[in-house]
């Protein structure tokens, strides 16, 4: 039963779940919670997926209303980026007014804002930076991240890298830079040069970007699960993803095999429709063994229903966690 | 207070000689020093701020912040970058 992978790491606090659309990541993130939830701790749900689907799993709107309460200890949270975006340019735009006693920002400042919040990227670095704000904020028990399906995870995950190495290069610039003012300092015997607000701000910046990226790559801190089911596509795509995570040192968890049609029903009197589809079942699922081994934590059923409401979500859970 | 006078004097003294020196051999080197200070700041402004020009060098997000900080030098250093020649131009 999963509920050992929480018993037996005590230190564990942030749970994904990865995989390609539609597996399932959802329906095991709210899941999770809700065990985690009923068991007396408290725990944040959220979403980095602009088309997030969290609202949908609880039956309630949630999209940019931050963290909602949706049962005792259980919160979620969808991230709504352009939101984000929006605050994030005024605060900018209010620091340049600020600093230089200006009564409007200046055209060509004022484009660049604008274009700048234009740019593709803008949204993932918005969603990126918020999960930093919430996910440093320490404020639960356990943090669930309801991932975006594969490709764009990886993306997210590289982004942390990428931006590590950049602000260190430009930091290491900038220090280069602060030399120079301190020779020109000496030489004309001024007092302290001014002390680098710039600076300052790329050091803050690595600071949340590695707090991030530490947390994702903390291998008592952090579990990542894949989600498969039995699909011939689903398993080479899933053996292909989960290389490309090792190489960012994400630490995989496990397997989670999730709707597996009933084997006892291959007793029952079915249509040949049902019957071939088992069979066929029965072939991947012994491939998902053969491939990922003791690695497969897990086997969840396919149910007779969509997974939607508290009470659908509560069955599953029980599904997962067993009694609690 | 004749020692006194004599204190400020010397004083003047002192600190007349420090800025010839100064003038003949440290101003040029600071000189020299704020100017490649001038260059590298204009570097700096062009990796963070590059879609100012037409450049995307870096997501957005992070040179936004640091935007504020080099309002004054922008359009400094877009005159710079537009004038800034290299050799195949002179081929050209």
């Amino acid at each position: 039963m999963l509920s050992r992978l929480f018993s037996d790491q005590p230190n564990r606090r942030y749970i994904m779940y990865g995989g390609k659309g539609g597996l399932g990541k959802t329906t095991f993130s709210a899941a999770t919670a809700y065990y985690l939830a009923k068991t007396g701790r408290k725990v944040l749900v959220f979403s980095v997926d602009p088309q997030a689907s969290l609202s949908d799993i609880f039956k309630q709107d949630i999209f940019g209303k931050g963290a909602v309460e949706i049962m005792p200890n259980l919160y979620a949270q969808e991230i709504d980026a352009d939101h984000r975006i929006r605050e994030y340019q005024q605060e900018i735009r209010k620091k340049i007014l600020d600093m230089y006693q200006l009564e409007s920002v200046p055209e060509e400042i004022e484009n660049y804002i604008q274009a700048a919040a234009a740019e593709p990227a803008m949204e993932e670095s918005a969603i990126f930076d918020e999960v930093v704000d919430i996910v440093v904020g320490g404020e639960y028990d356990y943090y669930i991240y309801d991932m975006v399906p594969l490709g764009h995870a990886l993306y997210y995950l590289s982004m942390a890298s990428v931006y590590d190495e950049w602000i260190s290069k430009i930091t290491k610039l900038r220090e280069e830079m602060a030399e120079y003012d301190q020779v020109a300092a000496v030489m004309r015997r001024d007092k302290e040069s001014q002390e680098d607000q710039i600076l300052q701000e790329l050091q803050y910046i690595k600071q949340r970007i590695n707090a991030s990226s530490s947390i994702l790559t903390d291998k008592e801190k952090t579990a990542f699960f894949f989600v498969v089911v039995p699909e011939e596509m689903i398993i080479f795509d899933t053996q292909r993803a989960a290389k490309l995570f090792a190489k960012f040192n994400v630490p995989l968890s496990g397997y989670i095999v999730n709707r597996v049609i009933p084997e006892e029903l291959g007793g029952q009197h079915i249509p040949d429709y049902l019957r071939n589809r088992l069979e066929m079942q029965k072939g991947y699922l012994k491939k998902i063994d053969t491939v990922f081994g003791k690695e497969v934590l897990a086997r969840v059923p396919e149910f007779e229903r969509d997974i939607t409401g508290l009470p659908m979500i509560e069955k599953m859970a029980h599904t997962m966690f067993g009694d609690f | 207070m004749a020692d006194e006078k004599k204190g400020s004097k010397l004083r003047g003294w002192t600190d007349s000689a420090k800025k010839m020196l100064y003038g003949m051999a440290g101003h040029d080197m600071a000189r020299y020093a704020l100017k490649t200070r001038g260059s590298m700041e204009h570097l700096f402004i062009l990796i963070t701020m590059g879609d100012l020009l037409g450049v995307p060098i870096l997501p957005p997000y992070y040179s936004l912040r640091l935007l504020p900080y080099v309002v004054p030098q922008i359009s400094t250093w877009k005159r710079r970058m537009l004038r800034e020649r290299d050799l195949t131009d002179a081929l050209a």
